[in-house]
C-alpha cells in the first residue's frame, strides 16, 4: 500500500471568541494520494484556507489546532519538532499563494529570489543555481527566462508573477503543493494557462496538490478528489466528477443551481436565503450547520450534527436527507428579458480618454490612451454588459459616464441632454438620473454614517434639506426594495455583512430613482450564494422601478444571465458588441473567444478545451 | 464617534492625563482665590525664603519667596494661567489655520495642493524657536503676541500631518459617491471628510498644547514673552537662575510645573491617539 501524501484525521481548529473556543474547522478528515489533486471547495468562511494555514502552522491570531492529526507521508506535522517541520516547509511542502503581486518581495529581482531559495535547498554553486532558475522559469513557460532574472516583480504582470511563484514552488521537487485560490486575483484569460501549468507541473513532478477554490466547475475540471466544505465542516467528499455530476449534499446542489450557466438555457438562479453562519453564530447553532438555509431541512436536522454517510462506495456525505438532494430545483421563473425600448436613452459617441504621464519637467510628457474610442447606446430598461480584462478601460468609461473624469473627446448624452463636460449643470442632472454603484462597498459606505443616513444621502445634497421624517420614510421603502428589514436603518456599515453592504450600496444609488445605473463589478468579490441573491434582486428592481444599467463585469456567465447586450473591450477599444446570445455563440474577435473559452464548462463530464493540450 | 469617545474615557492613560490637566486648569481659572498672595506683592524683608518645610522657612510662604520677595506658590499658580491661556488659544489657532489649509490641499489636490505644500516646506525649513523669537521681536511682547507667534509657526505641523490623512480619506469611494449624489465640495468636505479626520485633529491639538507650553516658557525665559507684570514659568526660571546656589527651589519648582503640564498633554495626546484612531484601536482588539 502506498503511503498517503497527506492525511488529515479528525482535525479540529478552534477560534477564541469571547473567551470560548469555537471550532472553525471541525473533525476534518481527508486523504490525498501521491500525485493526485484534492480540491477543497467552499464559499468564504467555510474554513478551506484554514487547512493550508494549519499545515504551515501559520494560523491567524486567536486560532489554534485543538485536536486531530495531519500526517505528511505518515509522520504527524503537528507532533514533530518545529525544526523538523520547518525543514519540510518550502522543500517537501510548497505553497502557491492567492495574491501573486504581493507575495513577491518588491525590492528583490526574480533572480535574487530564486538564488535565495536554491541556497536554502543546498545548491552551493552559483552557476548551477542560475541554470536551475532558468530551467524552472522556462518550464513555467515564461519567455526569455535569463532576462527575467534581472527584473523586479513590479515589472511583471500578475500572471507572470504567479508563474514565477509556481516555478519557485516546484523548484524543490516538492511532494505536496498547497495552492490557495491561485487564479482568483488574476484576469480571466490567464486562468486556463495558469491552471494548465499547475496541472502539468504536478504531473511531471508527481506532486500531490491541495487545490483550494470557490469554483465548483473549476474543481470538476482540475481535481481528482474534492471535499466540499461548509462552516468548517466537510459536507461532501468523493471523486470530483462524481460529486459535481451527482451532488449528494443539498449545499453542493444549491451552489450549483446558484451559479449562472454559460452554455445551458438561461434559467432562474436558486437563491439560498441568508448567508453562511459566522463563527459567533456557529457557537449557538445546534444540529446541521446548513439546516437554517437548507430547502430539505426537517426537525431531525436541527437535533444533532449528521454523521458522514456513504452515498456511493467512495462518496461521503454528511446529510440525513441526502437521498432527496436531487429533488432540489431552481424556481421555474419567467426569464424573458424585460421589454427594452427602441429609442436610445444613454448615447455615447466616440468617447476618448488619455492621460499625460511623466513629470513633464525633465522627461517629455507622454500620453497614454486609456480609452481610444468607444461608441455605444443603452435603451431605457435595458441591461448592457461591458466586459474585458483589467486595464482595458472599463472603469475609465464608468468614471467618464458618471462625471468623475472629464472625457478627452467624444460625446455623452442622456435623454437628449448633453452631459459631456463636467459642470454644475451636468452634475445636477446626473445626480438625479445617472448613478454609479461602486465596486467595493467597504470603501463606498462612510463607516461613520448610519444606514438610514447613507441610503437617503441624496436628500441632503445641495440645497435639499429633507427632514428626518421624510428620510426615514424613504429609508423604509428603499430597505424593503433591496430586501432588508427596516431596523437595518440604525446600523453602521461595520455591522453588516458583505452582501448586505452591497444591497445598501445599491439602495443609495436608487434613492432618487435614476434612469441609468452604472454598476462597476458589483458582484465580483461576493460568494456564489450572495451573488445569486443580488442578481435576482437587480432583475426584480428593474421590473419594479424600471431603469437601464451598464453592468461592468469580468464574469461572462453572470453577464449572460443578467444582460441582453454585451460590449467587449480590449486595449481601450470596444472590439465587439451585440446581443449576448449571439456574441457568445459566434464570437468574432479573438479576445472575445479567449474570454469565452476561459469559463469552465457546466457539465463536469465535459472536457474543458482551454485546459486540454 | 460615541463608541470611540467612550473607549477614550475608559482608558487609564487618558483618565490620568485628564485629571492632571483638570488640576492645572483649575489653578489657572481660580488663581485669584487659590493664591495666598498677590503674585506681584513684594516683601523685601524676606527675600529668597526657602520653602516652609526647610530650615528658616516661613509658613506664610509655603514654597518660599524669590529674589524680590514675591510668593513663589502664588507666582506658580498665576503662571499656570498664562501657560493655559497660551496652550488653549495657540493650539486652537494653529489648528484652525492648519486644518483648513490641509483639507483644501488634500481634497482638491493638483495646483492648490502644490502651492500649500511648498508654503509648508519653506515655513518648516526655519528653525521653529528662532522663527518665533524673530516674530516676537517684530510683534512686541504680550500674551496675545505670544499666541500669535506660536500660531504662525505651528500651523504647518497641523497642515502637513492632516493633509496626509485627508488624502487617504478622500481616496475612499464614499467621498466620490457624495459628489455623485449632488453634494457640493464644501458639503463633501464638512460632512464626509471632517468627521473622519476629527480624531486625529483632537490628538494633534492636545500634543500642540504641550508644545505651546514649552515655547511660551522659552519666550518668557529670554524676556520676549508676556509682559514683566504677568507671572510666567519661563520668567521665574530666568529670575531664579542667578540665585541657583542660594535657593535651588526657585529654579526647580517652575521647571517641575512645566514638566508636569507637558507630560499631562503628551499623555493625553498619546492616550487619545490610541483610542480614537480607528486603525490602531482595531489592531489592538
Amino acid at each position: 500500500m502506498t503511503v498517503l501524501a497527506l492525511q488529515a484525521k479528525e482535525l479540529v481548529v478552534g477560534a477564541h471568541i469571547d473567551g470560548a473556543m469555537v471550532p472553525a474547522i471541525r473533525a476534518l478528515s481527508f486523504a490525498l494520494e501521491p500525485g493526485k489533486i484534492l480540491g477543497l471547495v467552499g464559499e468564504s468562511g467555510a474554513g478551506k484556507s484554514m487547512v493550508g494555514r494549519a499545515i504551515a502552522q501559520l494560523l491567524p491570531a486567536g486560532f489554534a489546532i485543538t485536536s486531530g492529526s495531519l500526517l505528511f507521508e505518515g509522520s504527524d506535522l503537528l507532533q514533530m519538532p518545529s525544526a523538523a517541520r520547518r525543514a519540510l516547509l518550502g522543500r517537501a511542502i510548497a505553497f502557491i499563494p492567492q495574491a501573486p503581486m504581493t507575495s513577491l518581495n518588491p525590492v528583490q529581482t526574480v533572480g535574487a529570489l530564486f538564488d535565495e531559495h536554491l541556497v536554502r535547498l543546498g545548491e552551493a554553486r552559483r552557476s548551477a543555481r542560475r541554470d536551475r532558475a532558468v530551467a524552472m522559469l522556462t518550464a513555467a513557460r515564461l519567455p526569455r527566462a535569463a532576462e527575467l532574472l534581472t527584473q523586479y516583480p513590479h515589472q511583471l504582470s500578475g500572471g507572470m508573477c504567479q508563474r514565477v511563484l509556481i516555478a519557485l514552488a516546484f523548484s524543490s521537487n516538492p511532494r505536496l503543493v498547497i495552492a490557495d485560490e491561485p487564479t482568483t486575483a488574476l484576469d480571466v484569460t490567464t486562468h486556463p494557462p495558469i491552471l494548465r501549468l499547475i496541472a502539468d507541473m504536478q504531473r511531471e513532478h508527481g506532486t500531490a496538490v491541495i487545490f483550494i477554490t470557490h469554483d465548483l466547475r473549476l474543481a470538476a475540471q482540475l481535481c481528482d478528489q474534492v471535499t466540499v466544505m461548509y462552516a468548517g465542516r466537510a459536507v461532501e467528499s468523493g471523486p470530483a466528477r462524481t460529486v459535481l455530476a451527482t451532488p449528494a449534499h443539498p449545499y453542493t446542489r444549491c451552489l450549483q443551481l446558484a451559479n449562472p450557466s454559460m452554455r445551458a438555457e438561461r434559467r432562474a438562479l436558486y437563491v439560498m436565503p441568508d448567508q453562511m453562519p459566522s463563527l459567533r453564530q456557529l457557537r449557538d447553532l445546534a444540529g446541521c450547520h446548513f439546516a437554517p438555509r437548507c430547502p430539505l431541512a426537517i426537525d431531525d436536522c436541527r437535533r444533532g450534527e449528521p454523521e458522514s454517510l456513504a452515498a456511493a462506495p467512495d462518496h461521503q456525505v454528511a446529510c440525513i436527507r441526502a437521498r432527496a438532494t436531487q429533488t432540489v430545483a431552481a424556481p421555474g421563473g419567467d426569464l424573458a428579458a424585460a421589454g427594452a425600448a427602441e429609442r436610445p436613452l444613454l448615447q455615447v459617441e466616440d468617447l476618448r480618454k488619455h492621460y499625460d504621464v511623466g513629470d513633464g519637467l525633465f522627461a517629455g510628457a507622454r500620453t497614454v490612451a486609456a480609452v481610444k474610442q468607444a461608441s455605444f447606446s443603452i435603451a431605457a430598461n435595458e441591461f448592457v454588459a461591458l466586459v474585458g480584462e483589467s486595464g482595458s478601460g472599463k472603469s475609465t468609461i464608468a468614471k467618464m459616464l458618471v462625471g468623475l473624469e472629464p472625457p478627452s473627446g467624444g460625446k455623452i448624452s442622456l435623454d437628449g441632454e448633453d452631459l459631456t463636460a463636467p459642470s454644475a449643470r451636468t452634475s445636477a442632472l446626473r445626480a438625479t438620473r445617472l448613478q454609479l454603484v461602486f465596486q467595493d462597498p467597504q470603501s463606498a459606505l462612510n463607516p461613520r454614517r448610519r444606514v438610514a443616513s447613507i441610503v437617503t444621502q441624496a436628500m441632503e445634497a445641495g440645497s435639499r434639506h429633507a427632514d428626518w421624517d421624510a428620510r426615514w420614510a424613504r429609508t423604509r421603502e428603499l430597505l424593503a426594495e433591496v430586501g432588508l428589514a427596516a431596523d437595518f436603518g440604525t446600523r453602521l456599515p461595520g455591522q453588516l455583512s458583505g452582501g448586505q453592504r452591497q444591497r445598501i450600496n445599491i439602495a443609495r444609488a436608487l434613492c432618487s430613482l435614476p434612469k441609468v445605473l452604472v454598476a462597476d463589478e458589483i458582484v465580483s468579490g461576493l460568494d456564489v450564494s450572495i451573488q445569486a441573491q443580488l442578481l435576482n434582486l437587480l432583475a426584480r428592481l428593474r421590473a419594479e422601478l424600471g431603469f437601464a444599467m451598464l453592468f461592468i463585469s469580468h464574469d461572462l456567465s453572470v453577464v449572460r444571465h443578467l444582460c441582453s447586450r454585451v460590449l467587449v473591450m480590449y486595449g481601450g477599444e470596444i472590439v465587439e458588441q451585440g446581443p449576448v446570445e449571439k456574441v457568445f455563440a459566434e464570437p468574432q474577435h479573438p479576445h472575445t473567444r479567449a474570454l469565452i473559452s476561459s469559463v469552465p464548462p457546466d457539465d463536469p463530464a465535459a472536457k474543458w478545451a482551454a485546459l486540454a493540450r | 464617534m460615541g463608541g470611540a469617545l467612550g473607549r477614550a474615557l475608559r482608558s487609564p492613560r487618558v483618565l490620568l492625563a485628564l485629571a492632571m490637566v483638570t488640576c492645572i486648569a483649575c489653578c489657572a481659572v481660580f488663581a485669584g482665590t487659590l493664591a495666598p498672595h498677590d503674585p506681584g506683592d513684594q516683601n523685601l524683608l524676606s527675600i529668597l525664603t526657602p520653602p516652609a518645610w526647610a530650615d528658616g522657612g516661613d509658613p506664610s510662604y509655603p514654597l518660599g519667596t524669590d529674589s524680590l520677595g514675591r510668593d513663589v506658590l502664588s507666582r506658580l499658580i498665576y503662571g499656570a494661567r498664562t501657560a493655559m491661556l497660551v496652550a488653549l488659544f495657540a493650539s486652537l489657532g494653529a489648528m484652525v489655520i492648519g486644518a483648513f489649509l490641509a483639507h483644501i490641499a488634500g481634497y482638491f489636490g493638483g495646483t492648490v495642493d502644490w502651492l500649500i505644500g511648498r508654503a509648508v516646506d519653506v515655513w518648516m525649513s526655519f528653525p521653529p524657536v528662532i522663527l518665533s523669537l524673530i516674530l516676537m521681536v517684530g510683534l512686541g511682547i504680550g500674551l496675545s503676541k505670544v499666541i500669535l507667534a506660536i500660531v504662525l509657526v505651528d500651523w504647518t505641523r497641523f497642515c502637513r500631518v492632516l493633509r496626509a490623512e485627508v488624502l487617504i480619506v478622500t481616496r475612499h469611494d464614499y467621498v466620490a459617491a457624495a459628489r455623485l449624489l449632488g453634494f457640493t465640495h464644501w458639503q463633501t468636505i464638512v460632512r464626509e471628510i471632517v468627521p473622519a479626520t476629527t480624531p486625529l485633529l483632537i490628538t494633534l491639538v492636545s500634543l500642540e498644547m504641550a508644545i505651546a507650553v514649552v515655547v511660551e516658557a522659552i519666550l518668557s525665559f529670554v524676556g520676549l514673552g508676556v509682559g514683566a507684570d504677568q507671572p510666567a514659568w519661563g520668567q521665574m526660571i530666568a529670575d531664579a537662575r542667578q540665585y541657583v546656589y542660594q535657593s535651588p527651589w526657585n529654579l526647580l519648582l517652575p521647571i517641575l510645573a512645566i514638566f508636569l503640564t507637558v507630560a499631562a498633554f503628551n499623555l493625553l495626546g498619546d492616550g487619545l491617539r490610541r483610542t480614537l484612531d480607528v486603525r490602531l484601536a482595531e489592531t489592538g482588539r
